[in-house]
């Protein structure tokens, strides 16, 4: 991802992060898999899955500001 | 004479697990069409039998289950099944699938250059999102289901004679219902639809989109 990391951008990420259900975990490919908290964790501490999770928020963001995603 | 159709499951993690139990559907379908089906399930999910069965039995259809990365995809316990550079000239007159990660950006197009008919996967990382309160019976996992089934629908179309193009729009289609699904329906989980988001746009499918399996 180029886009700078600052510390809005992850604030929004973990904003949205926390609306997922306790009861669900997310596999993301060879990084394994995660709970909502470790997922925040990792965005919190700028770590790969971190930066992963990141460079799909935002993506996802501007897509749906773009009215790609309907 | 029936079609062959080659497919690896490893279950190491909770990813491949999941990957092996819905792909298993496909097996059904595949048998009931009169397949020849070559299942490499756990332990045979490795790179000796994977290049012994295609040797033997030229499948026309492969699917490939597992973690992966831009150049290659692996079997069981991560161990390394294909990679460009060294055996994907395997792949040659083949139509695969390949639900893993990122292989479709430089193992699929080297693939093509080595004669696979064509190569249809993820440029980047195959996310899903499950319930495991459900991991006894994935098939149950509404969650994982959004996911899940629109992958199984681009072989299952195959296997019933549709072209890849045909499979391909299918399967598209099926993420797109998901993705609308989850975005506007509080039944649904909308935390998935970043991630099926995500996979829609790194679905990619390379070479020859008129194939078939069945000639």
């Amino acid at each position: 991802m180029s886009e700078e990391i600052t510390e809005e951008i992850k604030e929004l990420v973990i904003a949205r992060l926390e609306a997922i259900p306790p009861n669900k975990k997310i596999s993301v490919g060879n990084y394994g898999e995660f709970t909502k908290d470790e997922l925040i964790e990792g965005v919190k501490s700028e770590s790969e899955i971190g930066k992963k999770i990141i460079e799909i928020e935002m993506g996802f963001l501007r897509a749906m500001k773009q009215g790609i995603i309907k | 004479m029936s079609s062959t159709y080659l497919i690896t499951r490893p279950e190491h993690d909770d990813t491949t697990y999941y990957l092996s139990i819905w792909s298993k559907e496909t097996i059904k379908l595949a048998e009931e069409r009169d397949f020849k089906v070559l299942d490499l399930y756990r332990e045979k999910a490795n790179k000796k039998e994977f290049e012994e069965k295609i040797k033997k039995f030229s499948p026309k259809l492969v699917m490939l289950n597992g973690h992966g990365n831009f150049d290659l995809v692996t079997g069981h316990k991560n161990e390394i099944i294909v990679k460009a550079g060294i055996n994907e000239g395997l792949l040659k007159s083949k139509i695969i699938y390949a639900l893993s990660c990122k292989s479709a950006k430089i193992l699929g197009p080297k693939s093509i250059e080595a004669g696979a008919l064509n190569y249809t996967g993820y440029e980047d990382d195959f996310i899903f999102v499950y319930e495991p309160e459900q991991f006894s019976r994935p098939l149950s996992d509404k969650t994982a289901e959004l996911f899940l089934s629109p992958s199984n629908l681009f072989i299952e179309s195959l296997i019933k004679g549709n072209s890849v193009k045909e499979a391909f729009e299918k399967s598209r289609t099926a993420l797109k219902k998901s993705l609308s699904k989850a975005v506007s329906t509080l039944e649904s989980d909308p935390t998935a639809a970043r991630f099926l988001w995500w996979n829609l746009i790194n679905f990619k499918s390379h070479g020859d989109i008129g194939a078939q399996v069945l000639d």
